[in-house]
């Protein structure tokens, strides 16, 4: 309270030290058009004299006035320029239109601040609203920023509805590992909502191909109705205000506030329908059995390498005589028709001292997997209000309640997914999906007889999906309240709490009879209770003077407070002494976890920027931090520095040129570490006797240095035409130092792994825009907008103790992706087909491949890159009196994806590309060790078998080219005519339409000799899960296509 | 504008303020409040407890440090899983990890502490000098020469060290650990947080003695000197002599990491009993087969002794061999019921049991110190009876260790059984003809011992197969395919040892350079360890 007064007396003091109005003086609003904003830093100039006044951030002015009648002129980019005439004295109130030349777009940068676009140093692109609301992306509202803005990178994880998801801009910079609490993408970039930071981590993902629970992030529960403005800062100079988290670029969304004078209601409604867009490729022609002759018994031998299906007559897995024929749809009948009910209202209601919104949002969703679904409830309420002429408030609060049912596992362990896939072919979806348990006389259910291809791992999936749940409850409270003080029209200041809390209850219940988890009677139950809490105070002074004639200065320096708190409490039992009954208490063998971690942030920072003739600007930041993990004195600057030149305001252009500006920025970034890694620890586990405590493996890093991620970046935004065309280009170049690396030891120092700073991961490309409008008559406009990109990543430098580094899949079961010096970011490894010296394929005595997994120490062969190379989105838009027609094609090309899906599967017979063959005849005329050559034909079942090992094969053969090029979105809509004396303003109709079919796909990389290359059937925007083991898919989740309808009114 | 700059110290001022507050309770803030930072006199037991925890094989270690391999290899077990390669002779050095690397992360420092923080002459001390034989004797009878001498210090390199040296470590630091023992007799060390004897001075004296006498053996061709001192003083310093009393078992608990480690695979259905195990076991008409094993799901009978319900499949078998029907895991036995979860049925009845995860592992028992004295009695040793007295009293302890006693167990001796031909898929023979009873031919008295310390030693594959490889007196089937380039034909080459690790030619790559030099240059499969001398 104390500090607080004192603050208040200096505010006061302050305030008193202005003096204004001496002579004669005009004051006045100035305010947009259409929104009723106010337009700050309008320029006010009296035509004839050197004199001229800036507005403020309400928009008012006073500038003195020479004569008794003088002219203004008022300008404001993204305004169209205004000339009044007023009397000295008089009290003005001015509204500007919008310049339908946009080239002063607005766009709010970090920290919420707003600039104009042109006085920005750094690229920054705008994503409308209407671009997320129209065809919605089902799990996470990023995935519809694919094609939209260059240099985006979405993958979404297999944790079925709203599960986590990576957006990656300009490529892969880090590899500090998960730490507690957050197990993402550590490349993920950071979402900031309203000026600060939300929690959008993800505690659980699969790092490997064994699978994992994947828990939801916190970008998924955000509400694409809420927002007002989304930009998307790619480079790391835009955010170094951001400091420790924005070396990896940031989304910076602004949500909705009430207008002045102005009462919306908002009502949006939309439906749509999923399916999945892109399954394994499987074989209808073989059932069940081996070596081509049909299984005798079928609950034991599931692979489909048996007879040619005729319609014969064998015993089923349930003992019963059955026919053996094809069932084509039997895993698609097991996937739902997904359905996605989307219903918001948004009420906006302004005053003149205060505005208001709120809203509240109810998605509903059916996944595609049985029994798989989301409840999301979210609650919105936003304040703005004008106490005084010196005091605003902007208070929001921001309730969301999400419950999902039945998320599936990722990856291979008791995962549906798999399980459904691992099916023999001639099962038919209605045998399966009915005879997946048997009851006893004590009503237990137990898990029927299964054909599968290893009954101990795959389990029915029917089984799986009734008798499986995992449910994850979510509350999330986010809120706000801010208050801002002008001092003087030219400096104000800002104090802000923010709190982001969320609390995740995960419950996991395994019934009796599920494999793999339940090694104890009665079945298996965990309760995990997980909170996140975000805490973020600031203090930022804002400013502006002329400093001269032409020379203005726009400032802004402040501190933040940041507080990350994590706690996880796992209660669980392997065991239930009540069979089924799922609470612990009923548990035969309780064992509880708690884990927590808590990383404070301090910061102080300054930016700066100053323009020349509203022509030149110079812009400047600098921010130092100090970070609880690291070690005394816990701090680090870092610094950023920019210049942006509009060379259409300096020089004649042709005529056809309408506005020219180059940029080049220069920034260094920081990040700050993970917390407890400094010093030994040691751990407690319950077990026998007592329990035992071990060490870390992990040796310390007592001197903890910051990541480091330095970049500069070049751009030229140009436009033509009274622009009609637009087009950017910006050449960026990142070095990331300082990686936060766990580097093994050598065990027999005690240790397994060592922290250490080191590394030199360097990324650079390219991003084009193009936009433009090649018709515009008044009936009918087309607009094109096209987002080109390309990313070179390289490893400069690892740590001259390390040759690579893993980002999971260990074992090596289809492939690994690690780093290593002179490799990129994310190059796949796994075994091959083992080559002699002259590059002949070496085959064993029966015919078959040598793979290399079969030679003892063999190191893994390299198989390619997991990343995109170029990522491009075009979006077409066609208006016609009202209707209106808008698609999206885009795609990435280059990079591989690892299907272990595909390997495991080709294993047994299920796949089509194991039908070539199967009576024998592939002869791959090889040579043996010696060189001598081997005159072998083999079977299908042969060559597959070989090549797959099942779970631990040769991930050559099943390597694709990750290239694809698809039509992503589509919509069509018809604005409904409505009277004006109706209470409905507007209305809307449109049918969306999302992953509607593939342009362009890759093919499998390895030619297979006798055999060729297969096309990319899965779907590289899904993975496993959201951390850094990428590139492999297994188990992967198909991707879906939604069809839908959306109805938006407005009253 | 002199008043203006007033108010540009107003942002300075509120950051001094700021600044000054900032840093203060940055350490508490960093400091992990579900860890422990130091090790002081109230935790060092627990630090013991996981030291004898991980030295013993624990759960997250079993499949890969030894089903996959010592289980196979010593063919207690073969594999039903079509992606595992090892059976084939294959070796996964991405599993095979697993008994290199927790001894050294979870076991070496837990005892270097106590080595640390005890006085050299408490029964803490000397139970931990065990601890830590027990535990570098599993790593070095896989690789030969391992990092030792300088091993848990902080480096970027750990030279490995000959096996004769680390051996002759084994015995230095046994024989102090027993004199030092010897002075603590019946007293209490470690009580409870003793998960082997709860903390029973006594016992640990005759494990110690019993360890030292297997040691002893174990390098008995390669330094028969020694072996001959060192295991008459084992006998002489009393080693194990009644089961199950002096039975060396660790408790293993139903949750958490340190379940039985063989019991946690019952489910996954990756391996059965094996044609060797069939062939002698039903040959012999062994009473324990019903304690090994479980009868196969198919025969319906779960009835104890019906030799004919038991099955085994050969090791090594191929993927299309696997996938027959006569060798799925359904028509395979089981491991026993103490190690079989209640999902385990036989002809629809459950024999699992519900505490089969914490069924007390095995660590060392009396049966295998009489086969020790009995093959020392060969080799002309004191050892305090004749080779047949050893032989018969260590077939006795076995059988009571099993709970068979009685005149089952007289009988058993007088048999004359042998081996049979296991009935499997490849039609095998009989894998050998040894006899129970004892011979008069002394070349059948060491088979006949080896023999029966095998089927003794079972589920200890790790032992098991140092042993084959040590003395190479047991008969086993050759690999019925092998994967591996070295060994075209298993009937005439088999695996000496495992090659260093890829993990550690990567990360320890001047410590494995002087490891192959002191194997002779040559590292791989087939280079016998300094203890196998076999042709």
């Amino acid at each position: 309270m104390i500090k607080d007064s004192v603050l208040l007396v200096l505010f006061l003091l302050a305030c008193s030290c202005m003096v204004f109005g001496q002579g004669r003086t005009i004051k006045g609003t100035i305010s947009d058009e259409n929104s009723k904003q106010p337009v700050a830093g309008a320029t006010i100039v009296v035509k004839g004299a050197r004199i001229s006044a800036t507005a403020d951030a309400n928009g008012a002015f006073t500038i003195s006035a020479p004569t008794d009648r003088v002219t203004l002129v008022i300008s404001s980019v993204g305004f169209a320029p205004k000339e009044i005439t007023a009397e000295a004295g008089q009290s003005l109130t001015i509204t500007l239109a919008t310049d339908t030349r946009q080239l002063g777009e607005v766009v709010v940068t970090a920290l919420g601040i707003t600039r104009q676009s042109k006085t920005l140093v750094y690229a920054a692109q705008t994503v409308a609203p209407s671009q997320l609301t129209g065809v919605r992306s089902t799990d996470n509202f990023l995935g519809s920023l694919s094609g939209k803005a260059a240099n985006v990178q979405f993958t979404q994880g297999s944790g079925g509805l709203g599960s986590g998801a990576i957006l990656i801009l300009r490529g892969n910079r880090s590899i500090a590992p998960p730490s507690s609490g957050n197990s993402a993408n550590p490349n993920n970039a950071l979402i900031v909502v309203d000026g600060v930071p939300i929690n959008n981590t993800t505690f659980a993902t699969g790092n490997n191909d064994f699978g994992s629970l994947q828990s939801s992030d916190g970008a998924s529960d955000i509400n694409p109705d809420d927002i007002e403005s989304m930009t998307v800062l790619r480079g790391a100079s835009a955010a170094a205000l951001y400091g420790s988290q924005a070396g990896n670029g940031v989304i910076v969304v602004t949500t909705k506030k009430g207008h002045k004078g102005r009462t919306d209601v908002i009502v949006n409604s939309g439906i749509g329908f999923e399916r999945p867009f892109a399954l394994p490729q499987f074989q209808n022609s073989y059932g069940q059995g081996n070596g081509g002759v049909i299984a005798s018994d079928s609950s034991q031998s599931g692979a489909s390498w048996g007879a040619k299906m005729q319609g014969q007559s064998y015993v089923d897995f349930l003992y019963k005589r059955n026919t053996y024929s094809p069932h084509p749809d039997n895993i698609k009948k097991f996937f739902k028709t997904g359905l996605s009910l989307n219903n918001s209202v948004g009420v906006s209601m302004g005053g003149d001292k205060s505005q208001s919104y709120f809203s509240y949002t109810n998605n509903y969703a059916k996944g595609i997997i049985p029994h798989n679904d989301l409840n999301r409830h979210i609650f919105d309420y936003r304040i703005t209000s004008e106490l005084n002429k010196k005091f605003t408030v902007d208070a929001k609060a921001t309730y969301i309640l999400q419950i999902i049912n039945g998320k599936p596992r990722t990856g291979e362990e008791n995962a549906p997914v798999f399980d459904v896939y691992q099916q023999p072919r001639q099962i038919s979806y209605e045998e399966a999906s009915q005879n997946f348990q048997t009851f006893d006389a004590f009503q237990i259910a137990h898990p029927a007889n299964w054909a599968s291809t290893n009954n101990s791992i795959y389990q029915s999936p029917y089984w799986m999906t009734n008798n499986t749940s995992i449910t994850e409850n979510r509350e999330r409270a986010i809120g706000f309240a801010s208050l801002k003080y002008n001092i003087t029209p030219w400096l104000s200041v800002r104090g802000s709490a923010n709190l982001d809390r969320t609390s995740d209850e995960i419950q996991q219940k395994y019934q009796q009879g599920t494999l793999l988890w339940n090694t104890n009677a009665g079945g298996s139950y965990a309760v995990t209770d997980v909170v996140m809490t975000n805490k973020w105070l600031d203090a930022i002074f804002e400013g502006r003077n002329d400093l001269a004639k032409d020379l203005k200065i726009n400032y802004h320096a402040g501190v933040i407070y940041y507080d990350r708190l994590y706690a996880n409490n796992t209660a669980s039992t392997n065991g239930l002494n009540v069979i089924n009954k799922f609470s612990l208490n009923f548990a035969s063998n309780p064992a509880t976890t708690q884990d927590g971690s808590e990383i404070l942030t301090e910061s102080v920072f300054g930016q700066a920027s100053i323009g020349w003739r509203d022509a030149i600007f110079l812009d400047g930041s600098f921010r130092t931090d100090w970070a609880s993990p690291l070690p005394a004195p816990h701090t680090f600057n870092y610094p950023s520095l920019g210049l942006s030149v509009l060379l259409s305001e300096l020089v004649a252009l042709p005529k056809s040129m309408s506005f020219l500006k180059v940029n080049a920025n220069y920034a260094k970034v920081g990040n700050g570490g993970i917390p407890y890694i400094t010093s030994a620890t040691y751990q407690y586990d319950q077990g026998a006797g007592n329990g035992s405590i071990q060490r870390s493996p992990t040796y310390p890093i007592p001197n903890l240095k910051p990541e480091q991620v330095t970049s500069y970046e070049f751009g030229v935004d140009a436009r033509f035409i009274n622009d009609r065309i637009g087009f950017t280009a910006t050449y960026y170049h990142a070095n990331s130092k300082e990686q936060l690396v766990p580097i093994p030891l050598p065990v027999a120092t005690g240790y397994a792994t060592q922290y250490i700073n080191a590394g030199n991961f360097e990324n650079h490309g390219l991003e084009i825009t193009i936009n433009g409008s090649p018709i515009k008559t008044r009936d009918f406009t087309w607009d094109v907008q096209l987002n080109f990109s390309l990313n070179r990543n390289k490893i400069v430098e690892l740590t001259p103790e390390l040759k690579q580094f893993y980002l999971g899949g260990a074992d090596a079961r289809s492939g690994q992706p690690e780093v290593a010096k002179g490799g990129a970011f994310g190059d796949l490894y796994g075994y091959v087909w083992a080559t002699n010296s002259k590059g002949q394929y070496i085959v064993n005595s029966d015919g078959t491949p040598l793979t290399t997994n079969k030679v003892t120490g063999a190191d893994l062969s390299f198989l390619g890159n997991g990343n995109a190379r170029e990522l491009l989105g075009m979006t077409n838009t066609f208006q016609y009196k009202r209707f209106s027609l808008n698609f999206l094609i885009d795609g990435r090309i280059g990079g591989i994806l690892l299907s272990g899906t595909e390997m495991n599967l080709s294993f047994s017979g299920i796949t089509k590309n194991t039908l070539a063959f199967r009576e024998g005849g592939l002869n791959f005329h090889g040579v043996d060790v010696n060189g001598a050559p081997v005159d072998k034909a083999i079977t299908a079942q042969q060559f597959w078998t070989t090549a797959s090992l099942q779970r631990y094969g040769a991930g050559q053969f099943f390597t694709y080219s990750a290239t694809n090029i698809r039509m992503r979105e589509f919509s069509f809509g018809y604005d409904i005519p409505v009277k004006n004396t109706t209470i409905i303003k507007s209305l809307r109709l449109s049918a969306v339409a999302r992953n509607l079919f593939w342009i362009v796909r890759g093919k499998s990389v390895f030619d297979i000799p006798g055999i060729g290359k297969r096309t990319l059937w899965m779907d590289p925007d899904m993975s496993n899960g959201n951390g850094l083991f990428q590139g492999v898919e297994y188990g992967a989740l198909p991707s879906t296509r939604t069809l839908g309808f959306n109805l938006k009114a407005n009253f | 504008m002199k008043r203006k700059n007033k108010i540009y110290l107003l942002p300075l001022l509120g950051l001094l303020v700021f600044t000054q507050s900032c840093t203060k309770n940055y350490k508490d803030v960093n400091t992990n409040k579900n860890a422990i930072a130091t090790i002081g006199p109230s935790t060092l037991p627990f630090l013991f407890t996981h030291a004898e925890d991980v030295a013993t094989v624990n759960a997250g270690n079993y499949q890969v440090a030894q089903n996959l391999f010592a289980d196979q290899y010593c063919q207690y077990f073969a594999c039903e899983a079509t992606y595992f390669g090892s059976d084939r002779l294959v070796i996964n050095q991405n599993w095979v990890g697993a008994n290199f690397n927790p001894y050294y992360t979870d076991v070496l420092p837990q005892l270097q502490t106590i080595f640390a923080n005890t006085d050299s002459t408490s029964a803490q001390h000397a139970m931990a000098e065990v601890v830590w034989v027990l535990a570098f004797m599993k790593v070095t009878d896989y690789w030969g020469p391992i990092p030792y001498f300088s091993a848990g210090s902080v480096a970027t390199s750990v030279p490995y060290d000959p096996q004769d040296k680390i051996y002759a470590d084994f015995f230095h630091r046994l024989d102090g650990a027993i004199a030092v023992l010897n002075t603590h007799k019946g007293e209490n060390a470690f009580g409870s947080y003793d998960i082997i004897y709860g903390g029973d001075v006594t016992k640990w004296l005759k494990f110690a003695n019993s360890l030292r006498l297997r040691l002893a053996l174990r390098v008995s061709k390669a330094d028969p000197t020694t072996a001959k001192a060192e295991a008459e003083a084992s006998v002489a310093g009393g080693v194990m002599t009644a089961s199950p009393a002096d039975d060396a078992f660790i408790a293993r608990s139903s949750t958490g990491g340190d379940v039985n480690g063989l019991s946690i695979m019952s489910d996954w259905n990756e391996f059965r009993m094996s044609a060797t195990m069939a062939s002698v076991l039903k040959g012999y008409q062994d009473p324990r087969i019903s304690q090994y094993f479980l009868p196969t799901d198919k025969s319906g009978d779960p009835t104890p002794g019906k030799f004919a319900n038991y099955a085994g499949l050969r090791n090594g078998l191929s993927v299309a061999q696997q996938t027959q029907p006569q060798n799925l895991a359904a028509a395979n036995s089981h491991q026993g019921a103490r190690w079989s979860s209640t999902s385990v049925t036989v002809g629809g009845t459950i024999v699992g049991l519900a505490s089969y995860t914490n069924t007390p592992q095995n660590v060392m028992e009396t049966a295998e110190s009489y086969f020790l004295r009995a093959e020392g009695a060969l080799l002309g040793w004191n050892m305090g009876g004749s080779a047949q007295s050893l032989y018969e009293s260590g077939i006795r302890n076995s059988m009571a260790q099993w709970g068979i006693t009685g005149a089952a167990v007289d009988t058993y001796i007088a048999s004359a059984n042998t081996p049979v031909a296991p009935g499997d898929f490849l039609n095998s023979p009989a894998v050998s003809n040894v006899p129970i009873a004892w011979s008069a031919d002394p070349n059948v008295q060491l088979q006949q011992i080896m023999t029966q310390k095998w089927l003794a030693l079972y589920p200890d594959g790790m032992e098991a197969w140092a042993d084959w490889r040590r003395s190479h007196v047991m008969k086993l089937y050759p690999a019925a395919n092998s994967d591996n380039v070295l060994i075209p034909d298993p009937s005439v080459k088999w695996l000496r040892r495992i090659p260093f690790l890829t993990t550690e030619r990567q990360n320890n790559p001047d410590g494995v350079a002087t490891g192959v030099s002191a194997l002779g240059g040559t590292d791989n499969e087939l280079v016998p360890l300094w203890w196998d001398k076999n042709p």
